[in-house]
């Protein structure tokens, strides 16, 4: 317990630039592995709250581009489109169960995510109702819209992880920011050359 | 132990602190991607990173104050997007143009403006409200022909600062290239490129921008994954980074 009000006090007394520690015994790596799904990749205990602002940022972002993806799924006619959807679906399922670990190892809610980015200047270009009415399209007109947002919605994500690889300290957390940077990046052109023609 | 009780009660205080933290480089953003602007070759590519910069990883954010009439916003690292001397690709296109926004974020808006020159040849009204999905306007050249530059400009409305993207045309058949009248803006066909359509053999190596079909297998780094969902691999999509697309067996 002494272990942890000393990390609590290192994080309060640096403020935003603090950093923190696991207490000892709790790190976690690959847990996750005893069940089929594939091992989960465990943080590092070291992290800062520009870490833990990303993460709560990004479950929030994840979770919305599953839902986008989710439509699209149903509805996109190319099979282009339908296969980018089913991609960002299963890949986002897979980055959020990573995520929600490493919070639950900081020990640090989900948090709030709209609020989040509310708080931090943004006006998300997806919420539910945005993402309900891509529903009353169809044909063309949908796979010009699903494309159109998802790529606005990655290129956002593509933000956040710039300020995460510049502003964290978690070498997991920074590595995935730039995981995200580059495979979003690529989704990014794939959909930009179906908008806009090859 | 006195001062570990204040930090304690401090500890209070810091999720407030967190949350009225504002970062300085999330609040964006939007650009023509319809026809491709020079921010979107860019994002797409078409364009060497060496050449385009910042504007490959954020085509959204050509930002600066109002009033610009240059591609970049003014801002330094999207100065590429402002040398005329690149090797942009330029739409052919008749005195009618249609044009598509995309956004990353929807900042209510003062209006959006047109410009080729001095000339505003467009301008639609944003009513200080968030912008449609998607956002597309059909704006008259004003005359113009050949080999032009429009600037595409969003006013935010509650900012100072504007969006500008650039899109190189060719209005009238000016050039070499008979034009297309509307083909620009009309959704391209559901083909796919040579490169995306062409299974790799079984077993090859994995490559970027190559279309997988569920059940294929590739070599990675010394071993093999068996793709569990159709996709067209790109960078950051390596086999071991996702393992919800790439089952190593």
């Amino acid at each position: 317990m002494k272990r942890l009000v000393i990390a609590v006090a290192i994080l309060a007394l640096a403020g935003c630039g603090g950093e923190a520690v696991v207490p000892a015994g709790q790190e976690a790596h690959g847990h996750g592995a005893s069940s089929a799904a594939p091992p989960v990749p465990g943080a590092s205990a070291r992290f800062n709250d520009a870490d833990v602002t990303f993460v709560q940022m990004m479950v929030d972002h994840l979770q919305l581009g599953v839902s986008l993806s989710q439509v699209g799924l149903a509805k996109a006619t190319s099979k282009e489109a339908k296969d980018l959807a089913g991609a960002i679906d299963v890949t986002q399922r897979e980055e959020l169960t990573m995520l929600k670990s490493w919070l639950k190892l900081w020990n640090k809610p989900e948090g709030d995510g709209a609020n989040l980015h509310t708080a931090h200047g943004g006006q998300p270009l997806l919420d539910d109702k945005v993402i309900n009415e891509t529903k009353d399209k169809s044909g063309a007109e949908f796979d010009q819209l699903f494309l159109n947002l998802m790529a606005g919605h990655q290129g956002a994500g593509v933000e956040m992880a710039l300020t995460e690889k510049k502003d964290g300290m978690n070498p997991e957390t920074t590595a995935y920011a730039e995981r995200v940077v580059t495979s979003r990046q690529g989704q990014i052109a794939q959909m930009l050359k179906i908008i806009g023609g090859a | 132990m006195k001062l570990m009780r204040k930090a304690a009660l401090l500890m209070a205080a810091v999720p407030a602190i967190v949350l009225i933290t504002p970062v300085g480089s999330a609040s964006a953003h939007g650009y023509v991607s319809s026809p491709a602007s020079r921010s979107a070759q860019c994002a797409r590519g078409d364009i060497s990173v060496d050449l385009c910069g910042q504007a490959k990883y954020e085509p959204q954010s050509a930002e600066g104050p109002k009033g610009l009439r240059n591609c970049s916003g003014g801002n330094k690292d999207f100065g590429p997007l402002d040398n005329d001397g690149l090797p942009w690709k330029v739409t052919n296109t008749g005195q009618t143009l249609s044009l598509t926004w995309t956004f990353t974020a929807r900042h209510a808006t003062r209006d959006y403006e047109y410009f080729i020159g001095g000339t505003r040849v467009g301008y639609v009204a944003g009513n200080n409200q968030q912008p449609n999905n998607p956002t597309t306007h059909t704006i008259n050249l004003g005359g113009f022909s050949g080999r032009q530059k429009l600037f595409a400009i969003w006013n935010i409305g509650d900012t100072v600062n504007a969006f500008y993207s650039c899109i190189d045309l060719n209005i009238n058949g000016g050039g070499t290239t008979p034009p297309p009248t509307t083909t620009t803006t009309t959704p391209p066909p559901t083909t796919t490129t040579s490169s995306t359509t062409t299974p790799p053999p079984a077993g090859g190596t994995w490559a970027a921008n190559t279309s997988y079909a569920t059940g294929q297998t590739v070599t990675y780094g010394g071993s093999t994954y068996r793709c569990r969902q159709a996709h067209t691999s790109l960078t950051g999509w390596e086999p071991p980074n996702v393992a919800a697309l790439w089952e190593k067996i």
